[in-house]
């Protein structure tokens, strides 16, 4: 009987009880083994693939390799209109695409000249909606990491509160991820009246839970263990690398576009930048838990300094006329007909602009040939910046802290492979 | 000479000597100099400077009547403004166009010309290419200041077999008047009426029917003349352009293949002075239909449908028979391009042959008339000649073909002259585009492309070697006819070995007197006609 119960579980399962092995088969092979991570793995934020050589649990190679989401945005760009490339813009970083509109808006406007006649109700709605898109961001980033780490609750939490900026959003532009708010010369409409109320109340609400996330995680001793220490660069590191944004600042750079090389109405607002000094998973979370509560500040400063008036600049070659005109005038009828189907005629020149994405210095390189599509365009996206660190971070580490470092680097496959 | 072009007045500096030619005049336009040839008009002058002055009624290929008043520009010591078009280049001319005077004098314009412009754009022909669109977008973009209701025309006027009008779009430039009477040299439309009632129209009782009407469809800044063969078929920005030539006749008019997912939708002229200047026949508009009827899209072999490798083993065997014997006859087509032709020619000269026949529509005498059509409709008859002569192999027109004939390879859809019933006992191999004419009867089938789907050269009656780019691919299983003829030669034990059409044409230039110097351009890629300003 014991022996047909043992070659049935031999046959069920495909492996032998432990007390059946020899000893041959009971040692760990002493030689170093390759294991792939991902392409498609719950633990890897997109699609990217980790080729890694482990010698027992340690990683002593790594090979990162992304583009499983490669989507052509620079080759696409230069088939479709300066208007039609915003949707492809919130394919990007598609947890904060409202920042990636501006970007692209900018570099549009630069190469116009229009960069300082942007509407200030335009440019507030703007910094508005990034800094809601910079919290969608970070929740997203802390919740998800968390969660790899076993701690679901304050995944919950914040995707709880994550969607209810997702809603508001939502009432904002009419899409729940994928805006396409952002025009060339100011933004599509105006905020729906209720949205402030809404807000502040969303704000108020969103500071609660993150008391009870932080109250949840900060002294976690197996929260603490999982992060502190682990995937830690060095400053001079970083900066040799090109890393920006919350990974960066970690390390103790203190360097945030917002304030360094200001845009839109920044200047105008009261916020601190975070600065880490280990430079590790933990300094990672903590500065994007500083960086939530800057932006719920940033946002309530908005909502109270929020000036009325247009939303948009009143420029005939980049601004569509009201509908009722267009269908009822041959001069508008012929500015929109040429604006859809031709495109804003943005003159010959290059231009490179930068704003301060989710992840860090997002820029948009545009060459401009005259007509209404770029001649090239050309993304500067934090992620890929910042997933080529990963293989040097994950050195030495074991392969579960492959987790947290990733998670912590928050790599999004939209921008990353462009 | 592959594609001529026409010489260019060069926008070079000034001459560094004292006096210049005096065929050379110097005048300065937005404060950059120019020096063109003496009696070029100022807006030729200031589009070497890359100026575009707007403009609706001149066209450099018709007769200048400056009634537009859209081309005003400033010129120094002349108290009004001066029509650009009409004004001719003076020595030491200084001529402003951004001026605050001729910028208002455009806008202005612009804007009375559109108080009357119905709201069209969505359901007209020309939009996405519209003069009045692109001027108004550029030079003006103002709102209109006039709140009276517009006046109503005609619209949609039956104007003849190829031509639909709509009057209230017309802006009276009279550019189509001008064509016809130009490129026809028949006076079929004409202007009625006064003030904001006038209107374009025919005599009455008379139609727009000259074999060049559709010349004004192209001429019209707006869509105010559509032609009844393209309208409501195809958004025009949807379009991508391929530079070509029209095979309708040995004119070999330039042209512009619109197409879009494989298809042709219409042929444009393109402007080349030593052939065609700005202009086609309609006859030749409408070839494009052609290029989608009774399409070979795969191999036959005795009637019934086969793969490239069994239909080419077939053709080799057929014509065996007939070769051995000497009863072989090989006909080249004036219907196919010149590196078609000289595979061929080259394939049965590697065969022994040394007398070749050639295959050509009979002429259509009623078809001359001076202008561009011509009684040969043959694309390329010149070209074949040419090339069977310098291979050293006498001619004979494809009805001659002699009774003791076993075997027929011939190239092209149409054997002139020639019995079916005759055919019918030949072992006949055809390289055809289309299944019709003799190619039912064929033994053996092999799909090749039509003119629009191979890059290749046709030579034209006076002797120009005129490049044809692909626009698309062809159907099916067809490919080009020099290839298929490589593959046949590989089948035969005959040693051809060219890979592109580039090889064929280098081969066929340095065996043919007097195309030695010429060079293969480089394939046009497609311009997509949405961005048409932007790059191509």
């Amino acid at each position: 009987m014991a022996t047909d119960a043992h070659s049935l579980k031999q046959l069920v399962l495909g492996r032998k009880d432990v007390q059946d092995l020899s000893d041959n088969e009971n040692e760990l092979p002493p030689d170093l083994m390759t294991v792939n991570m991902g392409p498609s793995h719950p633990a890897m934020h997109g699609t990217v693939r980790i080729v890694l050589t482990v010698d027992g649990e340690k990683v002593v190679k790594s090979d990162v390799q992304p583009g499983y989401l490669h989507r052509c945005f620079e080759k696409e760009s230069e088939y479709a209109t300066y208007t039609q490339i915003f949707p492809y813009t919130d394919r990007l970083n598609y947890v904060s695409p409202m920042i990636n509109n501006c970007g692209w808006a900018m570099a549009v406007e630069k190469l116009m000249g229009l960069t300082h006649e942007i509407p200030k109700r335009a440019e507030y709605i703007r910094v508005i909606v990034s800094e809601m898109s910079r919290m969608t961001d970070h929740l997203t980033c802390v919740g998800a990491s968390a969660m790899e780490l076993g701690a679901f609750g304050p995944f919950l939490f914040f995707l709880k509160s994550r969607e209810w900026l997702y809603t508001l959003l939502e009432t904002i532009s009419g899409a729940r991820l994928t805006h396409t708010y952002v025009r060339v010369g100011g933004v599509n409409k105006d905020l729906p009246e209720e949205l402030p109320a809404k807000l502040a109340h969303t704000l108020d609400q969103i500071e609660k839970v993150m008391v009870e996330v932080e109250g949840l995680l900060n002294n976690n001793k197996i929260f603490r263990d999982r992060m502190a220490g682990i995937g830690a660069m060095t400053k001079e590191d970083a900066i040799a690398t090109g890393c920006v944004g919350p990974i960066a600042r970690a390390c103790g750079v203190d360097y945030d576009v917002r304030k360094d090389y200001p845009y839109s109405v920044y200047p105008e607002l009261e916020f601190d930048v975070p600065v880490g000094t280990t430079g590790d998973c933990l300094d990672r979370y903590l500065v994007r838990i500083e960086e939530l509560k800057q932006c719920i500040r940033i946002l309530r400063q908005c909502l109270k300094q929020i000036p009325d008036g247009p939303v948009v600049v009143a420029d005939p070659r980049v601004t569509l006329p009201p509908k009722t005109a267009t269908y009822n005038t041959i001069e508008s009828m012929i500015r929109h007909f040429k604006h859809i189907v031709d495109g804003i005629k943005v003159p010959a020149g290059e231009a490179y602009t930068f704003v301060e994405g989710g992840n860090g210095e997002l820029g948009f390189y545009i060459v401009a040939d005259g007509t209404g599509r770029p001649y090239k365009a050309y993304c500067r996206s934090p992620s890929f910046v910042h997933l080529s660190t990963a293989g040097q971070l994950i050195h030495g580490h074991l392969i579960a802290d492959i987790v947290p470092i990733f998670g912590m680097i928050n790599m999004i496959g939209g921008e990353c492979d462009k | 000479m592959s594609t001529t072009t026409p010489p260019q007045p060069s926008a070079a500096a000034n001459p560094p000597q004292a006096a210049p030619p005096s065929d050379v005049v110097t005048l300065t336009i937005d404060g950059q100099q120019v020096s063109v040839p003496k009696g070029t008009n100022v807006l030729e002058a200031a589009k070497l400077l890359g100026i575009d002055i707007s403009a609706f009624c001149y066209h450099p290929g018709l007769p200048i009547v400056a009634q537009c008043r859209q081309c005003l520009v400033s010129v120094e010591k002349n108290p009004k403004l001066q029509p650009s078009c009409q004004q001719v280049v003076g020595e030491g001319m200084v001529v402003h166009t951004t001026d605050k005077q001729s910028t208002l004098a455009r806008a202005q314009q612009l804007e009375f010309t559109l108080v009357n412009h119905p709201i069209d754009c969505p359901i007209c022909d020309k939009a996405g290419e519209c003069t009045l669109q692109k001027l108004y977008f550029e030079h003006d973009n103002a709102d209109s200041r006039v709140d009276t209701p517009k006046v109503h025309k005609a619209k949609a006027v039956d104007l003849g077999p190829t031509i639909v009008l709509d009057q209230e779009r017309c802006i009276l430039c009279s550019r189509c008047i001008r064509t016809c009477d130009h490129t026809s040299g028949q006076h079929q439309l004409e202007f009625a009426n006064r003030g904001d009632h006038e209107i374009l129209t025919t005599a009455p009782g008379e139609q727009l029917d000259n074999p060049y009407s559709l010349n004004t469809v192209d001429v019209c800044p707006v869509g105010a003349l559509t032609a009844k063969d393209f309208r409501f078929t195809m958004r025009a920005w949807e379009l991508d352009a391929t530079p070509s030539v029209c095979n309708g006749c040995a004119t070999g008019c330039n042209i512009e293949i619109h197409h879009k997912n494989g298809r042709a939708w219409r042929l444009v002229p393109r402007h080349n002075a030593k052939v065609n200047d700005y202009w086609m026949c309609d006859e030749g508009r409408f070839t494009y239909h052609d290029l989608r009827e009774e399409r070979l899209a795969g191999a036959v072999v005795d009637g019934l449908p086969a793969g490239w490798d069994r239909s080419i083993k077939a053709a080799a065997d057929r014509l065996a028979v007939g070769r051995t014997a000497g009863q072989f006859a090989v006909a080249l087509s004036a219907l196919h391009c010149n590196e078609d032709n000289f595979a061929l020619a080259k394939l049965a000269q590697s065969w022994g042959v040394t007398q070749i026949y050639i295959a050509a529509k009979p002429q259509v005498p009623a078809r001359a008339d001076g202008r561009l059509r011509v009684a040969d409709i043959n694309p390329n008859l010149n070209g074949v000649k040419a090339i069977a002569e310098a291979l050293g192999m006498t001619t004979k027109p494809v009805y001659e073909l002699d009774g003791n004939i076993r075997g027929l390879l011939a190239l092209g859809d149409v054997l002139p002259g020639l019995d079916p019933g005759k055919l019918k006992d030949l072992e006949y191999v055809a390289l055809a585009a289309h299944e019709r004419g003799p190619v039912p009867h064929a033994k053996v089938a092999l799909p090749v492309s039509d003119w629009a789907e191979v890059s290749g050269t046709v030579t034209n009656k006076d002797g120009y070697v005129q490049r044809m780019h692909a626009a698309f691919g062809p159907p099916g299983q067809a490919i080009p006819a020099w290839e298929a003829i490589v593959r046949l030669a590989g089948a035969t034990g005959s040693n051809l070995k060219w890979t592109h059409p580039r090889e064929v044409f280098k081969d066929m230039v340095a065996a043919v007197p007097g195309w030695n110097s010429l060079t293969w351009a480089r394939d046009a890629r497609p311009l997509s006609l949405r961005f048409a300003g932007s790059r191509g």
